[in-house]
């Protein structure tokens, strides 16, 4: 039986801006003013979202989530790790995921193999290793430019990963990172590696690299049921062009949550966190209004061919998820699952059974959303949400993928 | 007028060809033919009517391969030596604008032996204590889902019709749209990574080329400061550097008929 794996995604965005912070600001990225930060407000700050993620383990999720972004209110975790690390001491079964690194960004990507190793031991085998290549906001911040970043990444995952397979010291030849000792220790607890996953936004290259090494591919663009389910479909074929068998497994999606008592409660209670989120957050990043730093040309690491299909793409015209103007507009796109335990649950398995995918990343705090709020949501979902979803997921996979049934452990690398 | 390809070292460079006469070697920029437009301007005819003009496109840019390994000015170099050998130039005449302007100078300072006139127009390249060379990645970043930051940086007039025709905020026309994509991405290969769109070390390797050279500058400048045409004529002891007034970045387009008369009687002289 292998149910939907439910994870918990935390942003860590910068909750205490100004409420004029949109009027007088073009972007919450790159070039947002730290002056804005707020000492006295912003202690425990880490402390506060560092404890959603503990009760997420203690509530049974299957996981926390982490990611890298820099000089931004968007996400506040520079170094993911480091969260990471305060989570192998703090909780004791979900799987702990960093999704990702962002190698390029490294002079040597064997720092990243070696944390990754330290994690894998202190959680004693929970690590999930994700890659990233970083989007615009992290060009600007890392002067990575965009052509370089695809070659820099599959160059140092491919590294990494040898690092924690092959026996040391060996030589690597480069070309962008030569390096004459490669001898990684501590070497990772998980054999032969641990889950290795990478994001992608549907680009043709990226699907196909991480296809042919048999990774999980984890669609971070957004889209919603049958978006989502094109792309499942789509890297399921080119998993098979390469020889590797799909399951639902091999594939993870972020989704937005928000769980209350009645549909009513669950809008009164979310809408401000929403729209901190989606106004101020997203700004400079998904949101057409400001400046925005993650299509431009020069910038994202898309090849022509890629570029060539965003343009076709409703996506270039505008209507990115930051655009929302109200409440209706958002519920339309169905971009952010907002409601009681039964709505949200007839949601979330009408995505699944359309898409048909068993790794969803799902973010519970937004923007400014108060403590209390977040985790009652976390825990209305766990308790109320959660084991129907797992019930009906582990018969539709059963069914649909039989070759789940000789699978003791779908997240063994492939 | 012709426009065709060669292969340089098995790779694909499309090269726009018109005139007679001398040949002179064009390399181009941004706001530019190869990379706002695919067409060539008014600029690039007037100069092929004084003699021919060899205008080959940078790798990735309109009709040229893309060259992975392509990472920095070096490489960049290398490429334009191995163009000229294919052309089976032994000296060229260069009129280099924008980064076109960067290449070209450093050609001349490696391979003064190559290089006959050299003439730069708004080149990038240089390094000036207090006037950096401005963002053009974040310039082109959409502001508001449009580009006006790209164009008041480029042009004299930013909300001008010939900077709304060059770069305008709706890529409704799908080449042009790739077309701006290729330029920028060409671009962010050698003028991303630190040190922005110049080359520390070339201001005092440029006295290795003694040739002529003309400095031409729209003195509105706002993507590489007027600061740096002096810094050129500094640095290029027989040169003569031209200010035009009014003009910004793209001073080929905003005062075509200035620009491409100082230039041919440059290359008469």
């Amino acid at each position: 039986m292998h149910p939907v794996r439910l994870f918990c995604w935390h942003f860590m965005a910068y909750p205490h801006l100004p409420a004029d912070f949109d009027e007088n600001h073009e972007s919450g990225w790159v070039t947002v003013p730290n002056s804005l930060w707020d000492r006295k407000k912003s202690k425990g700050l880490y402390q506060e979202y560092l404890d959603q993620l503990v009760y997420a383990d203690e509530l049974g999720f299957d996981g926390m989530v982490l990611n890298e972004h820099h000089q931004n209110i968007y996400g506040l975790m520079p170094s993911p790790n480091i969260l990471a690390a305060a989570l192998t001491q703090k909780t004791k079964k979900g799987k702990i995921v960093v999704l990702g690194n962002l190698p390029p960004m490294y002079l040597n990507p064997l720092r990243i193999a070696e944390e990754y190793a330290m994690l894998d031991n202190m959680s004693d085998g929970r690590l999930i290793a994700g890659f990233a290549v970083g989007g615009g906001p992290e060009a600007f911040n890392y002067n990575v430019p965009s052509p370089h970043g695809r070659r820099r990444l599959w160059e140092a995952i491919d590294l990494i990963v040898k690092s924690w397979t092959d026996d040391g010291p060996f030589q690597h030849d480069g070309p962008c990172y030569p390096m004459r000792y490669v001898n990684v220790w501590p070497r990772p607890v998980q054999t032969p590696h641990p889950e290795i996953w990478v994001p992608g936004s549907r680009s043709v290259e990226s699907m196909a690299e991480v296809a042919k090494r048999g990774y999980g591919y984890f669609l971070s663009s957004r889209s919603h049921g049958g978006g989502t389910r094109d792309a499942a479909r789509q890297f399921a074929q080119v998993m098979t062009d390469h020889g590797k068998t799909y399951t639902p497994f091999k594939m993870g999606v972020l989704l937005s949550v928000y769980v209350s008592e009645t549909d009513e409660q669950a809008r009164a209670e979310c809408e401000e966190g929403v729209f901190y989120f989606l106004k101020n957050c997203l700004k400079g990043h998904l949101r057409t209004e400001g400046k925005s730093m993650t299509f431009g040309p020069g910038v994202p690491s898309q090849s022509l061919r890629s570029w060539e299909a965003f343009l076709d793409s409703p996506r270039s015209s505008g209507g990115m998820l930051g655009d929302a103007r109200d409440w209706d507009e958002l519920e339309s796109k169905n971009s952010i699952m907002v409601g009681s335990p039964e709505t949200v649950r007839a949601k979330l398995w009408e995505f699944v059974e359309d898409a048909k995918v068993g790794n969803l990343l799902i973010q519970f705090q937004f923007g400014n959303m108060k403590d209390a709020l977040a985790r009652k949501s976390m825990k209305l979902f766990a308790e109320q949400v959660a084991p129907a979803l797992r019930r009906d997921s582990a018969a539709l996979f059963g069914r649909e993928f039989p070759i789940l049934a000789d699978m003791e452990n779908v997240g063994v690398p492939a | 007028m012709t426009i065709r390809d060669i292969e340089v070292q098995g790779r694909k460079v499309q090269l726009y060809e018109a005139g007679s006469g001398a040949p002179v070697l064009y390399f181009h920029g941004v706001a530019d033919m190869h990379g706002a437009a695919a067409e060539p301007f008014p600029f690039h005819r007037a100069l092929a009517d004084k003699f021919k003009l060899i205008a080959p496109a940078h790798p990735g840019c309109v009709g040229s391969a893309e060259d992975n390994t392509l990472e920095s000015i070096d490489d960049l170099v290398f490429h334009a030596l191995e163009l000229l050998d294919t052309l089976g130039l032994e000296r060229a005449d260069i009129v280099g604008n924008g980064m076109g302007g960067w290449l070209a100078a450093e050609l001349a300072a490696r391979n003064p032996e190559r290089v006959g006139k050299l003439a730069l127009i708004g080149a990038t390249g240089l390094f000036v204590s207090g006037s950096p060379i401005g963002d053009l990645f974040m310039a082109v970043q959409p502001q508001n889902g449009g580009v006006g930051d790209l164009r008041s940086m480029l042009f004299s007039d930013g909300d001008g019709e010939l900077a709304q025709t060059m770069f305008p905020d709706i890529l409704a026309d799908k080449p042009q749209g790739m077309r701006r994509y290729q330029v920028f991405r060409f671009a962010s290969r050698v003028g991303f990574t630190p040190p922005y769109f110049y080359h520390a070390k070339l201001r005092d390797r440029l006295h290795r080329f003694k040739g002529p050279a003309l400095v031409v500058w729209g003195n509105n400048d706002r993507f590489v400061p007027v600061s740096h045409a002096k810094a050129y004529g500094e640095a290029l002891a027989g040169s003569t550097v031209e200010l035009i007034s009014g003009a910004g970045h793209a001073v080929i387009l905003e005062s075509p008929d200035v620009v491409a008369g100082k230039i041919a009687a440059f290359m008469a002289g």
